[in-house]
């Protein structure tokens, strides 16, 4: 079954990822598993998400991690240490607790709530406020092909489009902003600094 | 399904994976990630693990949007990663700029807002 066996995979290069002492094969764990989550959003018909978790997230940002890690040249093994000794195997054991609890989320909401008969899936538009009460099955997702010969079916780019610039036209505004904020804030922060140069000698193009 | 430009017909979409599966495997993966900021000492690699993390809840998220038929969780999916990528930018840019002046990616050795 295609979903355990990403699922697994997934799980997997997150555990490599973690447990990796070299910053550069950690960061290669994290784009194989992007890639996971790219092909879980095609199986739930996510096909726009999908792209672009590829494009953007292990295609832009995990460059740019990588270039941040060869340009640090951090990616030899990072020492045993000795400060804080106590607090990491706590701090593991916190996890794995919020591990349990959120699997046990999981499970509680798949046995609990019953599915019943529903109607075909509305495009978003509608402002529907989800209320309690049994859920409904999982509408069928449409082929990507399907979507490209124009059916107006959920997950299709356009509906995503529709919804995007109507009722969260206002966020998407105002995200542009962040990005503009964050270019600016990026560029002053790693300029060229003559009066740091010193401090570590280190060379920074 | 059958393609004119494909040679071989393309695989039929797999059956519907219950909501629950998603959850539980982006429970799994947001812990692993929490795990990794708790026990990673080099920033590169805490700032890894948070993607990891914001990775985990846009699958949710994409997850409850298609068990509710609504598009809403892909839209904030969609926010999710722009924000996504705005923090890195900066983040970064933090992280080179204290690497310039420190000499250290390591955590333990920024502690210098420490009353």
């Amino acid at each position: 079954m295609v979903f355990l066996g990403v699922a697994a995979l997934s799980v997997a290069s997150a555990l490599m990822m973690i447990t990796q002492r070299n910053a550069m094969y950690s960061a290669l764990f994290l784009v194989l598993n992007f890639f996971c989550l790219a092909i879980f959003y095609v199986l739930m018909g996510a096909y726009f998400l999908a792209v672009v978790q590829v494009a953007v997230y292990a295609g832009a940002i995990m460059v740019l991690m990588l270039f941040v890690i060869m340009l640090l040249n951090v990616a030899q093994p990072e020492p045993v240490d000795r400060r804080l000794g106590l607090v990491r195997p706590f701090g593991v054991l916190a996890a794995l607790i919020l591990m349990a609890e959120l699997v046990a989320v999981g499970v509680r909401y798949g046995t609990s709530a019953p599915v019943t008969e529903v109607s075909a899936p509305s495009t978003g538009s509608a402002a529907v406020v989800p209320t309690a009460g049994p859920r409904p099955a999982i509408p069928a997702m449409p082929t990507p092909i399907a979507n490209f010969a124009g059916a107006a079916d959920y997950g299709h780019t356009q509906q995503l489009a529709a919804v995007l610039f109507s009722r969260y036209l206002f966020p998407f505004e105002v995200t542009s902003i962040l990005l503009l904020g964050a270019i600016l804030g990026a560029t002053i922060l790693a300029r060229k600094r003559p009066d740091l140069e010193d401090a570590g000698g280190v060379r920074v193009k | 399904m059958q393609l004119p430009f494909l040679p071989f017909p393309l695989p039929a979409i797999p059956p519907n994976v219950p909501t629950e599966a998603y959850l539980i495997l982006g429970g799994i993966l947001f812990a692993l990630g929490c795990m990794g900021v708790m026990m990673r000492k080099s920033v590169i690699t805490i700032f890894m693990s948070i993607e990891l993390m914001l990775n985990a809840v846009n699958l949710i998220f994409v997850a409850f949007s298609r068990q509710l038929g609504q598009l809403d969780g892909q839209i904030f999916v969609f926010f999710v990663m722009a924000v996504a990528a705005a923090e890195v930018a900066v983040g970064l840019a933090i992280i080179i700029d204290i690497f310039r002046s420190r000499r250290t990616a390591d955590i333990d050795d920024v502690s210098w807002l420490k009353g």
